[in-house]
């Protein structure tokens, strides 16, 4: 098997991706669960603009920490994330064309599109499509966008999103994450293993419920402040704020069923507003991108 | 005769949904015999294709005669019987003379012969309609999202005797190429005939045949295990799954970390089944092995990568549930019962550790304090904290009974925890204990008593609580009659379910009606088979205090329904029925009759009555109708001789109460009034 390496395998997909006509963004500033969850996901798959997207985003999941002790599971794994909007027809050709360029002769492997669909209660987002297993084993998600802020949408988006240390692992024939290669003869464990350790216990047994709590409040507030101002990209940052800090305060074991409810509700309401009012604002604007190409 | 099949390619399609897709598929061609007339319908399907094969269409639609209506009489002719311009008109317009008039009606008539369509033509309108309108469980726009379907469509495949018939579904346009397998051959490939569709496709490594799918992976699967000195666990659904998962039947046979055998085999096997769609191996004593089976979309597995890949996730599954269950054995299951007064049952209902503390009261109340049902009752929910159970809901119950039993827990104790939400469906096992019953009926009726009294009610297809479900596995336990009969009526545990809320009655009419309803689909469904007027007529006599004994005076309505005495009893009770409309007493004062008739059929009746009553108390249903048959030329003998319709109104009222004297001795059984017979076959 190839000694393919993490930075290898993001080099790679964003070159495949980029010689595809897709523009590479950089990562989200902020904490996020997932890829989706960055402006250009989320945002732009409103509307009818076109928009062709790849990028690398951290993902954090609190409640997925393991203290750096479990070989599969991380509390911050990095995803690779694609949009094409609308769709293109053989966009699952695209996207087998990907793996062929990661390295892979597929006529040796196992490819298989399983059904998967996608919801986020909090974004009141949901698609139909599928995980995709090499071998077995789930390497992608492969989503069509149908709803996003509660909006059904009109150019329907491809999202392809690539597990990338899982890949690597599967692609270098390592039994741990932490023992991949993450580039120049560094490892993804010595690089990454403290950061686990120490997110791990932060989330699980060191944040302050009342702080956190504190400033979701803050964080709510200053969302519907920017909101109001008709600052609809400032309100979304702090839309995520609280989004995140919801996964601090679950992962610290501190939310009750009924407070979950109220509180997916509060983030859902914000990411709704949000939704509608950059929808608006593009409109305003005369949907710039329609221009593109 | 004509041959016509298409070919509709799209992408890849969830397995689940491809049977019942097949079926509506064949169900709307169906609907095209009334226009084209009988031909052979077959429908296949793989991950990608739906394929549709016509045989023996009729070539075209047989000529009809066709009624053609005009003008009114009075405007197609003048005062003096002339034609007028508007029948000419009506006429000339239809190619027509005044000779192909039909007489009478109040508009004037022609029939004309109309020509049959082609077979050709008609598919060609219809064949998209019926794609298009095919309903699946979700539906999914893309691209530009104007269509909705189940997945994007690419191509189709249209074809009548081998030529191209033009169809165009979603803006597509048919043609005669399709495509091979995407990874394996993903070239064009042109076809003609189905047969030729068929084979080209085998040879681009697909496999249309979805039953050929099955018994090439099927074949696989045996020999892979038996290398492995084992056979695959195979269970009813799982080729059903699997046959629409690859377009090629390939199996390969991957293996994981002895260590995890150690892991509950429940857990082992859900994790394979369920999440990863894999099947477990046997060895020849059926313990579970570390080898197990998956399919691949590939004919074979060379570099070992399918191989590896499928071991690599079984085994991170594996280190998860390993996790999880040494976690959980830290603490015993009776340590996590406080913590279920932080898990919400219902917003309106309370948390766990109070449903907890209900079905343990009904539990006790219903077993008259047997031990095992009732520490299964304060134990059965605990596992619903358990980090296993969190992980793998679909394991609730068994979790906590694999917990109580290496806690060294009873074997009471264990299993009634273990079965207690059995039975899920129809076909599922009852609870294998009776203890395991008393908790399953606890926890069940708590659930409906509770959510019935929040006015949480199933409506339609929707029932997101399972409240039906729960009221058939009730039904299906107290049905039961082998050792863990449990020996209470409906009626009863609603009451015990009802009070456990501190609730009254008045919802109780409703559960009752909820329950009759289920008590009747299960009883008509194929294990029991009942016929519906059985049901209705037994029923009638009362259900709600003894299940089983509904079943037996259903079985005896069953036997006598067609032997020819049934038709004295039917005719009896009906006239009886008839004639006493309204009138409920039985009080029959012997002075008051008048002549012999009326003086034998009362004697008999209240010693026939006496002996049925007795056969009904040991439950000798089909004797009790039996001899009430037996009354009935005494019967027919007093309609023909006594006037039971005469004007004094005590003779008249005292010779009805009589009658219902007579009656009532089988009501207790059954309305026989409701039971259909079809008086042909007793001739």
């Amino acid at each position: 098997m190839s000694r393919l390496t993490f930075q290898d395998l993001i080099l790679r997909l964003q070159n495949f991706w980029a010689e595809r006509g897709c523009m590479i963004e950089t990562p989200l500033d902020l904490e996020v669960g997932a890829g989706t969850m960055h402006p250009a996901t989320f945002l732009r798959v409103l509307g009818p603009e076109p928009w062709n997207v790849g990028y690398v985003q951290p993902s954090r999941r609190p409640a997925d920490g393991r203290y750096g002790d479990n070989p599969f599971r991380l509390g911050k794994h990095y995803q690779f994330q694609i949009i094409l909007k609308p769709s293109p027809l053989d966009v699952q050709d695209l996207y087998l064309d990907s793996l062929r360029a990661i390295g892979l002769d597929l006529a040796k492997h196992d490819i298989r599109f399983e059904e998967d669909n996608w919801e986020s209660p909090t974004l009141g987002a949901w698609g139909m499509g599928w995980q995709i297993l090499l071998d077995g084993m789930e390497i992608t998600q492969f989503t069509y966008f149908q709803q996003a802020g509660g909006i059904d949408l009109a150019p329907i988006s491809a999202e392809i999103t690539y597990g990338l240390e899982r890949l690597t692992m599967f692609l270098s024939r390592k039994s741990s994450v932490f023992d991949i290669e993450w580039g120049g003869g560094f490892g993804y464990g010595p690089v990454r293993k403290q950061d686990e350790y120490e997110f791990s216990k932060y989330y699980f047994e060191v944040a302050d419920i009342d702080t956190q709590w504190t400033l979701l409040d803050i964080y709510e507030k200053e969302a519907k402040h920017c909101l109001e101002e008709q600052l609809v990209l400032p309100a979304y940052d702090w839309t995520l704020k609280c989004s995140h800090t919801f996964n601090t305060l679950d992962a610290r074991g501190a939310v009750s069923v009924t407070e979950r409810v109220a509180v997916i509700k509060r983030v859902r309401d914000l990411a709704v507003a949000c939704a509608h009012q950059y929808l608006e604002s593009r409109e305003k604007l005369g949907f710039p991108l329609m221009q593109h190409g | 005769m004509a041959e016509y099949f298409c070919e509709i390619l799209l992408e890849e399609i969830p397995a689940w949904m491809l049977d019942a897709a097949r079926a509506s598929l064949t169900a709307a061609v169906e609907k095209l015999f009334a226009e084209l007339g009988q031909f052979s319908v077959t429908t296949n399907a793989t991950p990608r294709r739906l394929v549709l094969f016509l045989e023996n269409v009729p070539g075209r639609q047989a000529d009809r005669d066709e009624e053609v209506k005009g003008p009114p009489r009075k405007a197609a002719y003048d005062a003096d019987g002339n034609p007028t311009p508007a029948l000419h008109g009506f006429l000339k317009k239809n190619n027509a003379t005044a000779a192909d008039l039909l007489d009478g009606g109040d508009y004037v008539r022609i029939r004309r012969t109309v020509a049959g369509r082609a077979a050709g033509e008609i598919l060609q309108q219809r064949i998209p309609q019926i794609v298009e309108s095919l309903r699946w469980p979700k539906m999914m726009r893309w691209g530009a999202g104007a269509h909705s379907y189940i997945r994007p469509l690419h191509g189709i495949v249209s074809s009548l005797d081998g030529e191209h018939l033009p169809v165009e579904i979603f803006g597509v346009k048919s043609g005669l190429t399709t495509i091979g397998h995407r990874i394996l051959a993903n070239d064009p490939v042109r076809v003609t005939t189905y047969n030729d569709y068929v084979t080209k496709l085998e040879l681009a490594s697909v496999i249309v045949d979805a039953t050929r799918r099955r018994h090439v992976m099927a074949e696989r699967a045996r020999v892979l295990a038996a290398e492995a000195g084992g056979t695959p666990s195979v269970d009813a659904s799982i080729w059903s799954q699997w046959q629409y998962l690859t377009e090629y039947p390939g199996v390969v046979r991957g293996e994981f970390r002895a260590e995890y055998l150690t892991i509950p085999e429940e857990v082992l096997v859900m994790v394979m089944r369920v999440h990863q769609k894999q099947l477990p191996i046997r060895d020849a004593a059926g313990k579970l092995t570390n080898s197990f089976l998956a399919v691949l979309d590939n004919d074979g597995d060379e570099e070992g990568n399918a191989r590896y890949g499928n071991s690599f996730v079984t085994n991170a599954r594996f280190a998860d549930a390993k996790f999880f269950y040494e976690t959980d054995r830290k603490r015993p299951l009776a340590e996590r019962r406080e913590q279920l007064s932080h898990l919400e049952f219902h917003a309106k209902l309370g948390n766990y550790l109070e449903k907890t503390q209900r079905i343990t009261r009904i539990a006790r109340e219903l077993s008259g304090n047997d031990p095992a049902a009732v520490e299964a009752a304060e134990l059965c929910k605990c596992d619903l904290v358990s980090e296993m159970v969190k992980e793998f809901t679909e394991l609730q119950g068994q979790i906590g009974g694999i917990y109580a039993r290496e806690e060294g827990l009873p074997d009471g104790v264990w299993q009634a925890i273990y079965d207690h939400y059995l039975p899920i469906n129809v076909d599922d096992a009852l609870p294998r204990t009776l203890s395991g019953a008393y908790v399953s009926l606890a926890d069940k009726i708590d659930t409906l008593a509770g959510f019935f009294s929040a006015g949480v009610r199933p409506t339609g297809s929707r029932d997101p609580f399972g409240l039906r479900r729960a009221a058939q596995g009730i039904v299906q336990i107290l049905l039961n009659r082998d050792k863990r009969q449990v020996r209470v009526g409906v009626d009863r545990l609603i009451d015990l379910g009802l009070s456990a809320y501190g609730l009254g009655d008045a919802i109780k009419a409703d559960l009752l009606a909820f329950f009759a309803e289920r008590v009747r689909t299960l009883l008509e469904a194929s294990q029991y088979g009942f016929a519906y007027d059985e049901i209705a007529a037994a029923m009638e006599a009362g259900w709600a205090p003894s299940l089983t004994d509904l079943v037996d005076r259903i079985q005896a309505l069953k036997a006598m329904r067609d032997q020819a005495n049934f038709l004295n009893i039917l005719d009896s009770a009906k006239r009886i029925a008839n004639i006493t409309a309204g009138h409920d007493s039985t009080h029959v004062d012997a002075a008051k009759l008048e002549n012999e008739t009326e003086r034998r059929l009362n004697e008999l009746a209240t010693m026939v009555g006496a002996q049925i009553d007795e056969m009904i108390g040991e439950r000798e249903y089909r004797r009790a109708l039996e001899s009430f048959a037996a009354l009935a030329p005494e019967l027919e003998k007093f309609f023909d001789d006594v006037m039971v319709m005469v004007d004094d109104e005590g003779v008249r009222r005292n010779r009805m109460s009589l009658l219902r004297k007579v009656g009532n001795a089988v009501t207790k059984i059954a309305d026989v009034t409701k039971i259909v017979v079809d008086r042909s076959t007793f001739r």
